[in-house]
Order: C-alpha cells, then structure tokens, then sequence
C-alpha cells in the first residue's frame, strides 16, 4: 500500500550565507538582546556586571523584542547587524 | 520527525489501519487518536477539490517547508475529514499562515493558545457544521475533524512537535480540534464575516490562536447592562495573555444572551465599547512583580487601571450556541491577529 | 545565546529550520521566576559558559 507522507514539503530557499566577522570578546562592542520575558534583562545585567572584572563594559548595550510574544522587528535585526560584531541573546523562559 | 528529504510518497507494504497508526506514531505523526490510512486514492479525492485555488504556499513556520497539496491532503485524510471539508481546511491553513497570525509564535509558546477555526456563510450548512447546542463540543464529523485537520498540519507540516518545537506548559484539550459555525440565523446583527467585509453570500474561515472557551453564565440579568456587567467580569484577567501581551479576543454570545442585548438597543459597536471600558483590570488585582514587568514592555496602566487589549477593536463579537443562558470569553495569545480567508470553491 | 536546558531542544529545532547554528551557553532551567538571589547562580553559570566559549 502507498501513501502520502504528511510531514512532506520542499525546503524553503534559505537565507543568503553570512560571513561572520571575527570577534574580540575582550574590546569590541556586544549586544545584550532579552526575548523580553521576566528575568531575561536581569540575566544579561548580571553578565554584563560581571565581564566588569575582565573588559570594559560602557560599548555593551541593551536592546530587547518589543513583546515576549512578537518576533524580534526587522529594524531590530538591522541596528545590531550593523553596529556590532557580536550579540548575546538570553531567553527569559 | 524525519525531514524534508522525505518521500512523497511511501510504501508502507501490507499493513491494516491498526499496523498503520503504530506505524505513523513511530514518525511522530499523530495527536494521540487513531488516524485514518492517507492513501493515494484517498488523498487524489481531497486534491481535487481544491483545484480551483492555485495560489503557492509559503514556507510554513517554524519548519520553514513548502507543504504540496497532496501532504496537506494527508493530514486531512488522517484527521477522518470528508473529501469536501477540505478546502475549509486549507482556507484555515492560509489564515495561519497570515504574517500577522505570528504561527511561529503562537507554536513555539508556552501559552496554551489552539487555533480557533470559525466557519461562517452558506458552507456552514452544506457541510453539516454545527453552528447551534453544544457548537463547542462534540458530535459533529465536520466540526471534529475539520480542527483536527489543521492540528495534524501543524504538527507534521510546521513542526509543532510537543515538547521539542511546541513548549506549551499545559496544553489545552482545543490543539485537538476547535471549529465551530457562527450561527448567522439568530444573530440579530451582522455575521462577522460581513463585519470583516465580506459579502453574506461568501463563505469565510475565521482563524485566532486562542485558548478554550471561558464560559459566562447569566441567568439572572433581565437587561443588557446587566449582562455586560457579568461578561465583562469574566473578561477582566489579570492572569490572561491579552493583558500580558495585548491582542484580539472573541466574545461569543448566546442567542438568548444577543436577543436581551438587541432588545435593550445595543449594537455590535455598542457592545464593544460598553466591554472594554468595565473589562479593565483594577490594579489592585495585579502583582506589583508583574506591574514592573508591564511597564518595562510599553504597557502602562491607565491611571489605576489595566486594559485587557489595545483598544475596543480587540474585542471581536459574534453569536453562536443554542438555547440557554451562556456566552463565551476567547482570550487570543496575545501578539497575534483574527485573520478571516474566503473558501475557494 | 543562554537559554535553559529545557528550552535547548526548541533552540536547536528552530536553528535547524532557519539553517543556522547559534553558539549555545545552557544554562539550569528556569530563569523566569526566580528570584534575585536564586537568579545568581544562573548568572555565574552564563558568565562562565560566555567566558569559555569566547577563550577569555
């Protein structure tokens, strides 16, 4: 007997391959991104605090999803894309 | 879940309906039910009769894969649909995948969120939808496996796998099936397809991600503002999403409960306005935890109050049920949106 | 990316999806919830898993 698979689709055409920019964790700039649930920004802060003991830390910065339950917006995507070669994101779950 | 590499189509050899479902819950296929053998005679009845609607598919969220007609068809066959429910189903599937939906989000939650699927116009009859009694609950092949459909495709289509790609806390008992008719013969104001712009004639697919049905009962109100009074009390949540998210909700009405509103004058616009002003969430009733949280997410309160949604336009309105003193709360996810899609026929 | 060993599967399926493959600091779950001296630990845990992961 033969049947149709319910799982099966093609594979959507992917994003265009990025190159990732080599990144000095001790001096360049990073964002700090929170999925914008309770704790996630608390999360970052307290990392953020301690990178104190080892780099200076007034080139990282916070930025968050206008809603835990929203997509991060597209200009979001963007600033950080452009302004930093690194991101640390926290899930607040 | 195997993935997109996947056969098409699979020889599964000799196997009853029983060998079957160990064998489709061996691939992560099924909700827990028995599902029905999707065989190719089978599926080719269902492609049929949507082949007036040519328009492509989209990548499906979060799996991000580009479903054919004929797995879609799959799902619908498994669920127990007839040939003819099917272009109901796909016109739910478009309104999910409405970017405005947010389908990743509302699949990849936490909350309990299931896509509520409202039927309304001449198809609701046509194809035996129950629209009256117990218009939440079972007894209908077509309100039953309609949902169900749409459930299946989300989990083998989108990848909403329980615990890996879905991170529902709790579920809810509607990921099985939700569908429902509006019942347009006594609504004494407009069908909501026809609020949303369509023609009565049409026949509509409402889709939310909303959670279950919150009932509202009220035997004793005599009056209109009586009853609002008792709806919008059990709107007023400080524990639900559309407070913690903001975004749309449904209010269905009982006919009974509709006939005192038209009665005392009231208006789907009326209704709506009188519902979100005394829907509000007293501050007092929020934890000052959650307080903080709110007015770090751009949603502060109004003075000592907290709004329920955006605006009164969240508030979306209808009748359905039967006889009897009841109505029913849906509160959505929250960023999310009603997406309503006409049926190709 | 810190997330939760709960949530770890919904990361690695969401990343498999958009083919991309983020660099993972896992962390106990949960961290919503906790308060500031339970999140501690949960900071120390990411700190150090950052720390690791970038070789300083």
């Amino acid at each position: 007997m033969r049947i149709f698979n319910p799982s099966f689709g093609m594979a959507a055409a992917g994003p265009a391959k990025v190159t990732l920019q080599p990144v000095n964790w001790a001096t360049d700039a990073i964002a700090l991104i929170s999925n914008s649930k309770p704790n996630a920004r608390e999360l970052l802060e307290g990392v953020r605090a301690m990178l104190g003991a080892h780099r200076p830390v007034d080139n990282i910065h916070f930025h968050a999803k206008n809603s835990a339950s929203q997509p991060a917006p597209k200009e979001l995507i963007e600033k950080v894309a452009k302004n930093y070669k690194a991101a640390l994101l926290a899930l607040g779950d | 879940m195997k993935d997109i590499a996947d056969q098409e189509v699979i020889d599964i050899g000799d196997m009853d309906v029983e060998a079957f479902n160990e064998y489709a819950n061996e691939q992560g296929w099924g909700d827990g039910m028995p599902l029905f053998v999707p065989t190719e005679a089978k599926v080719a009845k269902f492609v049929e009769t949507v082949r007036g609607d040519n328009r492509p598919y989209p990548p499906v969220p979060p799996r991000q894969i580009v479903p054919t007609l004929q797995s879609l068809a799959a799902n619908a066959v498994m669920a127990g649909c007839k040939p003819e429910y099917f272009p109901v189903v796909t016109a739910a599937l478009r309104g999910v995948l409405d970017p405005d939906y947010n389908l990743h989000g509302t699949l990849a939650t936490t909350h309990s969120c299931a896509p509520m699927v409202m039927v309304s116009g001449p198809i609701r009859h046509e194809l035996n939808i129950n629209c009256g009694t117990n218009c939440f609950g079972q007894g209908r092949q077509a309100n039953a496996t309609i949902g169900r459909a749409l459930g299946l495709m989300l989990l083998n289509v989108a990848g909403a796998k329980p615990g890996e790609m879905d991170r529902s806390t709790q579920g809810n008992p509607a990921k099985f099936t939700f569908c429902f008719g509006e019942n347009e013969e006594e609504n004494p104001w407009t069908p909501y397809h026809v609020q949303r712009g369509f023609a009565p004639t049409d026949s509509v697919v409402t889709v939310m991600s909303g959670e279950g049905p919150h009932n509202l009962n009220d035997h004793g109100s005599t009056t209109g503002d009586g009853l609002l009074t008792t709806f919008a009390g059990g709107m007023s949540n400080p524990g639900s999403n559309t407070i913690y998210g903001k975004g749309p909700m449904f209010v269905i009405i009982g006919p009974e409960h509709a006939a005192t509103l038209k009665r005392d004058g009231f208006t789907i616009e009326s209704i709506r306005e009188e519902l979100w002003k005394r829907s509000r969430v007293h501050l007092s009733r929020v934890s000052r935890e959650n307080l903080v949280t709110y007015e770090t997410t751009g949603h502060k309160p109004d003075g000592d109050w907290l709004s329920i949604g955006r605006d009164p336009k969240d508030i979306h309105i209808t009748v359905a049920g039967g006889p009897g003193k009841h109505s029913a709360f849906i509160p959505s996810f929250g960023g999310t949106t009603v997406a309503c899609t006409r049926i190709a026929r | 990316m810190i997330a939760t060993e709960t949530f770890k599967p919904l990361v690695l399926a969401q990343a498999k999806a958009r083919k991309v493959e983020p660099r993972l600091i896992v962390v106990k779950h949960p961290v919503g919830g906790l308060n500031a001296e339970e999140l501690r630990e949960r900071i120390e845990a990411a700190t150090k898993g950052l720390t690791e992961a970038t070789g300083k």
